[in-house]
Order: structure tokens, then sequence, then C-alpha cells
């Protein structure tokens, strides 16, 4: 679908800020979740992923752990939880004011 | 009539609460804005908040102005330097409104600025500012400059405004009265290079349409502003 977009761009920023909340989402709803799982829900390539992941995780909304069998999980900061909740009214306004 | 009088007769005075009344609904949008952008991390939020605080600042100039004047205070060095503070920053908030409509089609995604203030792009909008500033210290007493440059970005923010009116306004209703405002700021601007150029000043009909237009436009702001961050908070 994202590809589908590619060429448009202002359509991507919109899909792109959906991406963020459907991996929140998931992060969320599953509290802790490895990082292969989190690729398999989120739907996207492999690259893709990683600069998702990678915004996110520089943008503070995602965290990482390691559980206790050593393996590296994310889950969501407070930050990322204040985005999911506020998600609809961000989304409101921006397209509210066309921006 | 009466009541016209009374308003061109205390015009500065009037100028001091309409400055701070558009300064305090400037900081209330800024606000409210900023805590959405410092959430999301949205650019386009950035951009529309940075305008509306320089807005805020470029108003508030204006009614150190309008007291300046209704004291009496005559000191050229303090009235030329809230007068650059005014210019520049109006020129600077109306260049981040139309930015903040076109930033999609202009970014990269990689783009990721630390700074909304200060960066290579915006570097491009305070270099125009100054010069507009400039040229228009030159011939002072009409604003040539300040009217051309905010013509032209209400003008294409009335354009975008409308198509994105056009696009989607049955689902976001705010759309149609963003349009309204754009128009009206064009229209005002219109207005306030005809009171300058034409009548140089002297026509307080005008300003003070001028003005009521400007207040309808902040107060459209904050009502949209308002009533979507309000929702299901």
């Amino acid at each position: 679908m994202l590809q589908e977009l590619s060429n448009n761009k202002m359509a991507k920023k919109r899909e792109r800020l959906d991406v963020i909340k459907d991996i929140l989402k998931v992060i969320r709803d599953s509290r802790q979740i490895k990082p292969t799982r989190l690729l398999y829900a989120s739907n996207l390539s492999p690259q893709m992923f990683k600069d998702y992941v990678d915004e996110l995780l520089t943008k503070n909304f995602v965290k990482t752990e390691i559980d206790k069998n050593d393996k590296k999980t994310f889950s969501l900061t407070k930050k990322g939880n204040d985005f999911l909740d506020q998600y609809k009214i961000i989304e409101n306004f921006i397209e509210n004011f066309g921006l | 009539m009466d009541e016209y009088l009374w308003i061109i007769e205390n015009k500065d005075l009037l100028k001091v609460f309409y400055g701070l009344l558009i300064g305090a609904i400037c900081v209330v949008i800024v606000v409210r804005t900023d805590r959405l952008f410092k959430i999301s991390l949205h650019q386009g939020i950035r951009y529309f908040r940075n305008a509306f605080f320089f807005y805020g600042i470029a108003f508030i100039a204006r009614a150190f102005i309008g007291l300046a004047f209704f004291t009496g205070y005559k000191n050229l060095n303090f009235f030329y330097s809230l007068n650059f503070i005014f210019e520049f920053f109006i020129i600077m908030a109306g260049f981040f409104l139309l930015y903040s409509l076109l930033w999609k089609r202009i970014e990269d995604t990689a783009d990721n600025y630390s700074s909304s203030l200060f960066n290579s792009k915006i570097a491009i909008f305070y270099a125009m500012a100054l010069i507009i500033v400039l040229l228009d210290s030159i011939w002072q007493e009409t604003r040539i400059f300040l009217f051309a440059s905010q013509i032209i970005v209400f003008a294409v923010a009335t354009i975008i405004s409308f198509a994105n009116y056009r696009a989607d306004a049955r689902q976001h209703k705010f759309l149609k009265f963003y349009l309204i405002a754009m128009i009206l700021g064009l229209t005002a601007w219109i207005l306030n290079s005809f009171a300058g150029a034409y009548y140089a000043w002297a026509n307080s009909f005008i300003t003070l349409n001028v003005l009521i237009l400007d207040a309808i436009i902040f107060l459209l702001f904050l009502f949209g502003v308002i009533s979507v961050t309000r929702a299901k908070q």
C-alpha cells in the first residue's frame, strides 16, 4: 500500500503517521514484543521497518529492553503512549488545517 | 457615528489593547499546538505553531508602538526598533503559515531538522524578511514591500486552502473556515496596501476595517484550534 502511494508525497506523509500509529498500537497491545514479531505484525519490508523503528527509538516513542531470555524486546515509552492517546486529535488537527 | 469618532480619537489606546488581545490569542494557539507537536513531532504542526508564535511577537510589538503614541513617547530609535520587530516578525509569520501548507511538497521524509526556527531552509525566509524590512526602511511611508510580500503569501495560501477545501471539506469542517480566513487575510492586506499607498494612512475607516478583519481571522483560528484540540480530551 505504501509503495502505491510513493509518488504522492502528501499521501505518503499521511500514511507515515498511520504506520507509526499501527506500530505503536501493536507494541502497546503486546506490552513487550520481539523485533521479528513486530516486523511481521507491522506488514512492512525489513528496510522500511528498520527505518520506522529507528525513528521511533530516536524520537523516544519506543524503548528497547532485554527480557528474561536475554532477547531484545520493544516496549512503549510514556511519550509513545501519549501519542497513541492523542492520535485522533492530532490526525483531526492535521486534516482540518491542511497541514 | 459617535462610536466611530470615539474609536478614531482613542485609536492609539485601542491599538494597545488590540495588540495585546491578538497577542493573547496567539499565546493560546501556540500553547495548544506546541503540545500537539511535542507528541506527534509533525512538521506541519511545528510550522503552524511557529507562525502564531511570530504573529504574537509582532502584535505585542505593535501594542508597544500604540503605547508609545498614546503616551507621547518620542524616542525615534525606540519607535524604529519596534517597527522593525513588528514588520520582521509579521513577514516571518506569513512565511511560516504558508510553509505549514507547503512543507509536504518541499521537504523530504529524511529531512529532520532539530530546530524549526534555525535551519538551512528557514534561513531563506529570514534573509527574505530582512531584505523586505530593509527595503521598506528606505520607502518608509508606504511599506510597499511588506504588503507585496504578504499579498503574494496570502494569495498562494488562498489557492492551496481552496484546493484543500475542495478535496476534503465534507470530512473536515474547519477547512472551510481556513479558506475564509485566508480570503479575509488577503483582503486585509490589499486594503492595508491601499490605505498606505493611496491614502498615506489618512483614511481611518479603512484602517479600522483592516483591524476588524484581522481580529476575525485570529478569532477563527482560535476557534478552530480550541474546537479541534478539545475533542475527546
